[in-house]
């Protein structure tokens, strides 16, 4: 009969695969075994799994530690096997599938799947840092309140670029420890057209500002698209490094963008006065290429102010009473 | 040399003349002068003192609002004492203020009829000699002899100039002519040999209408007072015409008013700037104290004109827009006393049609004060690869209409050549 033994971690994490055609099986730490296992706490011939023409049966041949059935403390000798049991030996565990166990259903390749292949391109991946470093040194350049070399604006820009690319090498990594393929190159091709779209998120977002009224705030909505992207990126980057269910990617996708973005949003609260005595404006302006909302007329703007004598008036009431 | 002898003989006997009178006006009117003191209810210790002086037989006494304001503002947390000049200690109650005047009528209990000084009929002549009665630090009573130098015109509420030392302390004390008759109160220093008085008319007026109808209430009397000042200031300044200057390739508007001054400054000097930088800023000299933590009645502007030298638009604007963080309002005001900014910005072009700008505007209402907000207004010019022109302005304790119609006024003023 067809049988097949699996090393598993504590955290069910498959570690080895092995498959008889036999009826008998021997674990130990002894080479003599079918499954030679290492773990100290292991006799050399700790456990053998007979077919008796019906049914697998555990058999524990005096082991010191014994054997159990997974994490329980119920003694696994003689246990008829059915496809999927878990045994202890040791501290190590063992779990023994039938050739009928079902699977799971194929997972079809994804949208995604293609995305990834295109940015995985070289020229692409290329093209992605280059010009992330490019707008990295425009926006140092262009910050600059006096005169700026270029050599200043090539060093500024490559620190830039090698410091946004430790997360996805962070990522890789993490993957790396969990046994996962590393795939550093997908994780960087990912990442960084992300950070490309967010750079146009930014453009995006000043234009909107500067072209709409106070009337037209869209300031909240707007905000939202780089939290979709940040999203969007880390559920890609877990989607890249490891195997997990769609539903515990997008929990995990959220809490990190949760946490990045909520946490930040924290801290500025943390930091605002009680009262504040500076007003707080929106101060965008753009050279006039970026001008596309028609102005308004200053009698229609001292018309829009006149919601705010109201609004403050109404507070200032509130606070006496 | 018997004419220089003489000369000096004259300016001599001049000099002691002059110590002698103020010896003897000092001595006449000691027992009508008071140090008022603040006192803190909760440490009993005096938080601040200024001087007084008895104006009526039955112990009503002028000072500063100044003075009195933390009384006037927190009556529960401060009590007003007088000491007179035997040492004597009592109560006050706060009668009258004028706010905008800084003057305020205290009382003592008298059960007798008291010695007062005595308000002159009219005003110094440019020269005269006066004397300043006070108690400055805290030292004692003095006086000190000085003189009359007119109305500062640079001032929308009437200051007398005063050339003699006004130091803290002496702030509510009278100024007296050689009758001994009240020309001033102390009110303000401006350094070495510069003070600045009240003029006695502003004190007759209070009194007046103080003896006509005492007020019902100390703070609705400090409301109408602002109200009605804000008015009076606001109209002066948008009903003469304004005249245009020019800064750099812009016009702003230029005030035919004396008590709004200009200042101004460049970086022209500095040749590795990568922008020209010029400002002109204007601003009201005084404002209006309310408590220490509170004033009122500002009206400053600022205007800058920048031109990029080299650069390309996108790094001039970067650089243009650093200058439009962080404006704050000019006056002082805590959280009891207004409410934070609401803002408005827009993209506004003038009725010229030849500038176009973004505009901000943002408001606080007072919370004590109904009708009265702070104002701050702020306009970028976005027309324009290479310059850029700021203008800006902050109005401190204005009803709405009154900001309106000089925001109206002010952004039609300002515009590219």
């Amino acid at each position: 009969m067809e049988i097949i033994i699996e090393e598993i971690g504590r955290n069910k994490k498959l570690l080895a695969r092995h498959k008889f055609l036999t009826n008998k099986v021997t674990l130990g730490r002894g080479y003599n075994n079918s499954v030679i296992l290492s773990d100290p706490h292991i006799c050399p011939e700790h456990l053998s799994i007979e077919f008796d023409g019906e049914n697998w049966l555990v058999k524990d041949n005096n082991s010191i530690n014994g054997s159990f059935l997974a994490e329980s403390k119920q003694n696994a000798d003689q246990h008829i096997i059915h496809s999927g049991d878990i045994i202890r030996l040791g501290k190590s565990f063992i779990r023994i599938i039938l050739p009928n166990h079902p699977v799971e259903s194929t997972v079809p390749f994804s949208f995604f799947e293609g995305l990834i292949d295109f940015l995985r391109k070289p020229l692409i991946i290329a093209f992605n840092i280059a010009f992330f470093t490019l707008i990295a040194g425009l926006m140092f350049y262009l910050n600059q309140p006096s005169d700026v070399n270029f050599t200043q604006v090539i060093v500024r820009a490559i620190g830039i670029t090698l410091m946004f690319a430790t997360w996805p090498v962070m990522i890789a990594l993490i993957s790396h420890f969990n046994k996962h393929e590393a795939r550093i190159v997908t994780q960087l091709a990912v990442s960084f057209a992300f950070f490309n779209l967010m750079w146009f998120s930014d453009v995006f977002e000043s234009i909107v500002a500067f072209n709409l009224s106070a009337n037209w705030s869209l300031d909240n909505l707007i905000a939202l698209v780089p939290i979709a992207l940040a999203f969007l990126m880390i559920w890609l980057n877990c989607y890249i490094g490891f195997h997990m269910s769609k539903r515990k990617r997008t929990i995990i996708a959220l809490s990190i963008t949760t946490v990045l973005f909520g946490g930040g949003y924290m801290i500025q609260l943390s930091k605002q006065p009680d009262f504040s005595v500076l007003p707080n404006y929106d101060a965008t302006i753009m050279n006039p290429v970026f001008k596309f909302a028609p102005s308004s007329s200053v009698d229609e703007f001292i018309e829009d102010t006149n919601r705010l004598f109201e609004k403050t008036a109404k507070e200032a009431q509130k606070n006496k009473e | 040399m018997k004419v220089v002898i003489s000369l000096l003989l004259l300016l001599l006997s001049s000099f002691s003349h002059s110590a002698e009178q103020a010896e003897q006006i000092f001595n006449q009117l000691a027992p009508s002068l008071y140090q008022i003191r603040l006192i803190d209810k909760a440490s009993g210790e005096k938080s601040s003192i200024g001087s007084g002086f008895q104006i009526t037989a039955d112990g009503l006494i002028a000072t500063n609002y100044h003075v009195v304001s933390g009384f006037a503002r927190y009556p529960h947390k401060y009590q007003l004492e007088y000491l007179d000049n035997q040492g004597n200690k009592a109560e006050l109650t706060l009668e009258s203020v004028d706010i905008i005047n800084d003057l305020a009528l205290v009382k003592r209990a008298t059960t007798t009829k008291m010695p007062y000084f005595t308000i002159a009929q009219k005003p110094p002549i440019k020269g005269e000699e006066i004397y300043s009665l006070g108690n400055p630090h805290d030292l004692g009573m003095i006086v000190v002899p000085g003189t009359y130098n007119g109305l500062k015109i640079e001032s929308f509420s009437d200051r007398i100039h005063f050339t003699g030392a006004v130091n803290p302390g002496m702030s509510g004390g009278p100024v007296v002519n050689a009758q001994a008759e009240v020309v001033g109160i102390n009110v303000a220093t401006s350094g070495n040999q510069i003070g600045f008085l009240v003029p006695h008319q502003k004190l007759v007026d209070l009194f007046t209408s103080y003896q006509q109808s005492p007020p019902q209430s100390i703070e609705k009397q400090m409301h109408e007072q602002l109200l009605a000042n804000q008015q009076a200031l606001i109209s002066a300044i948008l009903a003469e015409p304004w005249q245009q200057k020019p800064l750099g390739n812009a016009v702003i508007p230029d005030f035919n008013v004396p008590f709004i001054r200009c200042w101004g400054e460049s970086n022209a000097d500095r040749s590795d700037a990568l922008v020209l930088l010029v400002v002109t800023s204007c601003a009201l000299e005084e404002d209006t104290y309310i408590d220490n933590s509170f004033s009122t009645d500002v009206v400053e502007m600022e205007f800058r004109y920048m031109k990029s030298k080299k650069l390309n638009a996108l790094k001039f604007y970067n650089i243009y827009q650093q200058q439009l963080y962080r404006v704050g309002p000019d006056n002082q005001a805590g959280k009891d006393d207004v409410t934070e900014f609401q803002c408005h910005h827009d993209l506004v072009t003038n009725s010229a049609k030849n500038t176009d700008s973004k505009a901000i505007f943002c408001t606080r209402a007072y919370k004590k004060f109904p009708q009265l907000y702070d104002v701050l207004y702020l306009s970028a010019s976005v027309d324009k690869n290479d310059q850029a022109l700021i203008s800006h302005f902050t109005l401190a304790g204005v009803t709405q209409a009154s900001a309106a119609a000089f925001t109206k006024q002010f952004m039609e003023a300002v515009s590219w050549k």
